[in-house]
């Protein structure tokens, strides 16, 4: 073999391993993530945040592949159920972390499980974008890892305000459930509330798993508030919008917090939800952008988003997309593009200020019909507020 | 099993487990520690309720309680002292509430202590947000996973220890006693309310001490994730399909249950809870007596071959 064509050989055969990898398939991004698929969070779980996952995932790939810094390359989503244990959520994360090695994480469902991770992230250096986590405490942590994209309940709280001071309401009665989210909501109203000069005239808690709340709302009645205030979790927003019909208790304004924007709300209760408040962020009417994603929420899973996180935890998803588009899978890098960018969202422009949402306005919204309006704040309002709300169906 | 065996097979153990933290995976580690919390859980349930059959869901009360102190002491006291104390905690519970209710019987003492469970929950929930205007607790540093592991470790072995020492005792022998007929056992001058409060009393410091080595684990302490009534089904389904009666039988279920599930959980994500569910019935129709069963009949056999 003359030296001529030896080399011809050889630069034939680095050439082909030079193309190999290019006309091999790259190997899949792979996102890693625990949710409750059995237990009490299954249902939150399965409504706002997991659907939200594999339809992201399935429209990159569609769309042949995530941009990482320019090139694509295929996402491979590794979920599995966290029981909606504590313990298992941070048995899962070690795993994807610690020993599996996943290029990316996406968040647990619920405020609890967020903070079960919290420390994990930190230490493995993992950039999380949580939908489903409200609370100071959370974000008190100061964890440079952790974003919160839901509005939290201060911000949430002074919407609510703002609208009834708006509306010239001067009482309210407001009942908590005995848990961190409640306290939380409560502790932002109580805030607003007295800055605007609305009296609470009454207040009481109930426990989580509440079973009848009947007598509080009698009471409560009589003292015939302008505003009725729950901030409730779905069971008991389901509890107390059925019992204050049954015992027709109908103040100017109802609102309940958790479950309100659900699609089963309204399919449950039917008419008797027309003129009922809540915490929402959007519906199909609020910008072209929220009506494609409910289109294909509802092509991909024939069922509809909630009206409130369902938004945010795709909002989470179209951030960490941007941010990879960037700078690409550098876990470090991508923190800090996450932590200073700016982004287009489904919920509208978001960015992060010491891990929390500071772009995304507290919103109220009411079922009107079969759709839950934004009401405020009146940029965003896709329709005029029901005021006072109308007497119970 | 001999107690000299026994103590020796714990001593081997910790030997062998000890160095996990530096040697293994992350993941091969927390499935380890949970194996050995289901360990510890489950052996010191068997040592009261396998031996007197009286059936107790107070599990995840005592676990919770544990938790609750750790949670409370968090930034005051030190870990290593915090553990303890929670144990203590649920033990002084027990035997407060076991003074009160050890004279029911059947489904009525599982019920009632399954109540007591749902009663310090409450209870805390109320203290909680009258006292402290919160409900739950946040664990700003926790102690090092590497810490946790040996704490849990050690527990699960001194669970163990014990279980096998109160086995070998007079003590013990009161409690087998209780089993297999109250009455006859205080006309032999047993003072069967004592032993029985003593009894479980005992157990439920392990459970409380778990509880408050474990949770620190979790970031954000609340009553709804540490009272989990889950975590004391679970310890009684181990143990029975261990063999409730014997020391070995809880032991080896805690960790075949608890990699089994994991296993499961992580290969079929959606189906998993159905396939352990067919396991646990078959396992129920066709060895009653639990996993212990299986050795006890080929001992048997060997002495009858």
């Amino acid at each position: 073999m003359s030296i001529a064509r030896f080399g011809g050989i050889l630069s034939a055969v680095a050439l082909a391993a030079a193309c190999l990898p290019a006309a091999a398939q790259e190997a899949p991004v792979r996102i890693g993530y625990a949710i409750a698929r059995t237990g009490p969070w299954a249902a939150g779980a399965q409504l706002t945040q997991e659907p939200n996952y594999i339809m992201w995932a399935d429209q990159v790939n569609a769309a042949g592949g995530l941009n990482v810094k320019g090139r694509k390359r295929k996402v491979e989503l590794v979920g599995f159920d966290d029981r909606s244990e504590a313990e298992t959520v941070v048995r899962t994360y070690e795993k994807l972390m610690g020993s599996d090695k996943v290029d990316l994480i996406l968040p647990p469902w619920g405020t609890g499980a967020n903070f079960a991770v919290m420390p994990l992230i930190q230490k493995y250096g993992y950039p999380m974008i949580a939908p489903t986590a409200t609370g100071r405490r959370l974000l008190g942590m100061k964890n440079p890892y952790f974003f919160a994209i839901l509005q939290q309940p201060d911000r949430m709280m002074e919407a609510l305000a703002e609208f009834l001071k708006a509306r010239r309401v001067e009482t309210a009665a407001v009942i908590h459930v005995d848990e961190l989210f409640g306290l939380e909501q409560y502790t932002g109203l109580e805030a607003a509330f007295k800055e605007k000069g609305i009296r609470i005239i009454e207040k009481k808690t109930y426990p989580l798993g509440v079973k009848d709340l009947k007598p509080v709302l009698n009471d409560i009645k009589a003292k015939n508030p302008d505003a009725f205030i729950a901030l409730s979790y779905p069971p008991d927003t389901f509890l107390v919008t059925a019992q204050a019909r049954e015992i027709a208790f109908n103040p100017k304004a109802f609102y309940a917090a958790v479950g309100t924007a659900f699609p089963i709300y309204r399919d449950k209760l039917g008419p008797a939800v027309e003129g009922v408040m809540g915490l929402g962020t959007l519906n199909p009417k609020s910008s072209p952008a929220a009506k494609a994603y409910f289109d294909a929420h509802v092509a991909k899973h024939n069922k509809e988003p909630d009206r409130w996180a369902s938004a945010h935890a795709w909002a989470a998803l179209q951030v960490l997309e941007q941010a990879v588009a960037k700078v690409g899978l550098d876990r470090k890098a991508l923190r800090d593009a996450i932590a200073t960018g700016e982004f287009d969202t489904v919920i509208g422009k978001v960015r992060f200020k010491d891990g929390e949402n500071v772009t995304t306005p507290g919103v109220v919204s009411q079922w009107q019909g079969r759709e839950f309006e934004v009401v405020w704040p009146p940029d965003k309002a896709t329709a005029p507020a029901l005021f006072p709300k109308p007497a119970w169906r | 099993m001999r107690l000299a065996t026994a103590l020796a097979a714990c001593a081997i153990a910790g030997l062998v487990l000890a160095p996990a933290p530096w040697l293994v995976s992350d993941f091969a580690l927390s499935l380890t520690l949970s194996c050995l919390m289901y360990v510890g859980l489950a052996v010191s349930w068997a040592m009261f309720s396998g031996a007197t059959n009286y059936l107790s869901l107070a599990t995840a009360a005592f676990f919770g309680i544990g938790a609750y102190v750790t949670a409370w002491g968090h930034g005051t006291l030190p870990y290593a002292v915090a553990v303890p104390l929670g144990g203590l905690a649920a033990a002084l519970f027990a035997a407060a509430i076991g003074a009160a209710v050890l004279h029911l019987r059947g489904a009525y003492f599982a019920v009632i202590t399954f109540g007591l469970g749902e009663l310090v929950r409450h209870a805390i929930t109320y203290g909680e947000k009258t006292w402290a205007r919160t409900v739950g607790r946040v664990i700003s540093d926790p102690p090092a996973t590497e810490t946790v592991y040996l704490v849990v470790l050690a527990l699960a072995l001194a669970a163990v220890a014990t279980a096998a020492a109160v086995r070998a005792s007079r003590f013990g022998l009161a409690l087998a006693g209780v089993g297999s007929d109250e009455e006859r056992a205080r006309t032999l001058g047993v003072n069967t309310r004592l032993v029985k409060t003593g009894g479980f009393a005992l157990a439920a410091f392990f459970a409380g001490a778990l509880g408050a080595a474990v949770a620190v684990r979790w970031t954000y302490i609340e009553p709804a994730s540490v009272f989990n009534p889950f975590i004391g089904f679970q310890t009684v389904l181990i143990a029975m399909v261990g063999g409730a009666h014997t020391l070995a039988g809880p032991i080896a279920s805690a960790v075949v249950f608890s990699v089994l599930t994991e296993l499961l959980r992580l290969q079929f994500p959606y189906a998993y809870l159905i396939v352990l569910g067919a396991l646990l019935i078959l396992l129920v129709l066709y060895l009653p007596g639990g996993l212990a069963s299986l050795l006890e009949r080929w001992k048997w056999r060997q002495r009858h071959a």
